[in-house]
């Protein structure tokens, strides 16, 4: 398989690009969009959430960045990525190539948004004073991680979604569950004392968004033994999303 | 054995190929749960048992009636669906033209295509930039090749993406009712480009309807009917029974 990803390497590229070009093709603002729209959900909870809860958060909207750039780069692969195949189904029906790329590219072209969106993260640490520490070595790290666990839950659920139109409804709806179930518009230390810690300790993306603010935010060492586990369940995921993939893809071209 | 197997570009074996016939075809979660044991499905039996051997530097036209499963055994061998039952190999690079222009997008200019479908073909960057200029050549475009896509004719819309397919390099190629491409110095060319790669020992299997192309073409002909292989063997005498029986 990966020999064969390797062959198709300048399909991969072109499609990565054409999904970066593409997504907000028309706007006047084009791919700047894609940094300004989380920019503007930050400000939006960096408003509203002083408010309703009390918080005592130092550095708020810096903490809510660290925490909702790489969310937005999870739920775009996910939420957009679910109907991958579908949205391709004229050339699934026309010529081969390896279906995997697909999957693949949204993932990877949300990384690239991603790390573009790195520059704003280091921006408002630079501005807000919080600065640089040596725990930003552990940054590819989770990004790694993130990158291996998105792209296994994508391979299930974009194959499913051939078969099932309504998994694409479904997945919004626990993806935004999740949001709130991810301690990302709060600390988990707020839970500390509550069985609620548990629910997050087992949240995969908990570990991850968590490993972001260790490294950016707070500037300690992230727990490695828990990115470990993350890493090890992530590659899992992905062994058994290719499994699922494989075995779905063999129908696609007659069920889009 | 060993030798004999390396011989052959194509190999299928025992092939079945059934399609689902739904008449409400389930697509929600509700309609699957509500239908889950109402739905109606009937299979469509389209290749039975279809065996066949196609051997390397081998020119093979598959003819037959609309409906008797030409074009789904080419799309066997593509590897778009997989057979039911048994099983089909390919050896070597396979390029497939089932549908010119597959993935061309309208907005980007002749050239940016050129990239983006040789890609879906399989090229790497540095092999779509050593054929490019053959492509434009080939596709006689000439200035038009920096303009969209979309403000193409439909003729010259199938030259660009006859001429990309038939760069490709492939050692085989799979053409399915693509012959009748552009005007007829367009389609002669075509033509001449076919036979130059058949004399350059690579594997072709067509499917068409114009006889007398074939003929010229292809040396070994498969007639296929109702899901079977009726007649095999060479060009001429295969398309003269076809024509007896079904003419």
């Amino acid at each position: 398989m990966l020999q064969e990803l390797y062959n198709y390497r300048q399909l991969l590229k072109s499609n990565v690009k054409k999904e970066i070009r593409g997504k907000y093709k028309g706007s006047f603002l084009g791919v700047i969009w894609s940094f300004v729209n989380p920019l503007l959900q930050v400000l939006v909870y960096a408003i509203v959430f002083p408010f309703i809860m009390k918080n005592t958060q130092e550095n708020y909207v810096v903490f809510l960045i660290v925490g909702i750039l790489p969310w937005t780069w999870f739920v775009t692969s996910i939420s957009q990525g679910t109907s991958c195949i579908l949205a391709n189904q004229g050339i699934i029906k026309k010529v081969y190539f390896p279906r995997t790329i697909l999957p693949i590219s949204v993932v990877t072209s949300g990384l690239i948004n991603f790390l573009i969106s790195c520059i704003i993260i280091f921006l408002f640490l630079l501005i807000s004073g919080v600065g640089f520490s040596i725990y930003i070595v552990f940054l590819p790290l989770v990004i790694l991680i993130q990158y291996i666990f998105s792209l296994g839950v994508l391979f299930i659920t974009s194959a499913i979604d051939v078969y099932i139109r309504d998994a694409e409804y479904i997945i919004n709806f626990l993806i935004n569950m999740l949001f709130y179930a991810t301690p990302i518009l709060y600390s988990p230390d707020i839970f500390a004392e509550s069985p609620i810690s548990l629910l997050i300790k087992a949240n995969p993306l908990a570990i991850i968004i968590t490993g972001y603010r260790d490294a950016l935010f707070y500037q300690t060492m992230p727990n490695l033994s828990s990115l470990f586990i993350a890493f090890l369940g992530s590659l899992i995921l992905l062994f058994i999303g290719i499994k699922v993939f494989k075995k779905l893809e063999r129908g696609f071209a007659e069920e889009v | 054995m060993k030798k004999q197997e390396s011989e052959n570009a194509i190999e299928v074996k025992n092939v079945y190929k059934k399609f689902k016939l739904f008449y409400d075809k389930p697509n929600t979660l509700k309609e699957r749960l509500v239908f889950w044991n109402k739905s109606k499905v009937d299979y469509h039996e389209v290749l039975k048992n279809i065996n066949l051997n196609i051997k390397k530097g081998e020119t093979v036209a598959l003819i037959g009636v609309n409906g008797s499963g030409k074009s789904t055994l080419l799309k066997l061998m593509t590897k778009i669906i997989y057979p039911t039952t048994g099983e089909i190999k390919t050896y070597g690079k396979l390029t497939s033209l089932l549908e010119l222009g597959a993935g061309f997008h309208p907005d980007f200019t002749g050239r940016e295509n050129i990239y983006f479908n040789a890609s879906i073909f399989g090229l790497s960057a540095r092999e779509i930039d050593a054929r490019v200029q053959d492509i434009i050549d080939f596709s006689e475009l000439g200035e038009y090749i920096d303009t969209p896509v979309r403000t193409y004719s439909s003729g010259m819309y199938m030259r660009l993406a006859f001429s990309v397919a038939i760069n490709v390099d492939a050692e085989i190629l799979l053409i399915d009712e693509i012959l009748a491409v552009g005007d007829q110095h367009f389609q002669e060319k075509c033509f001449s480009k076919l036979q130059e790669l058949k004399k350059s020992d690579k594997t072709i299997v067509i499917v068409s309807h114009s006889l007398d192309s074939i003929k010229k073409l292809c040396d070994r002909a498969v007639w296929i009917y109702q899901g079977e292989v009726r007649m095999d063997g060479k060009a001429d005498k295969v398309i003269d029974e076809y024509l007896k029986v079904c003419g």
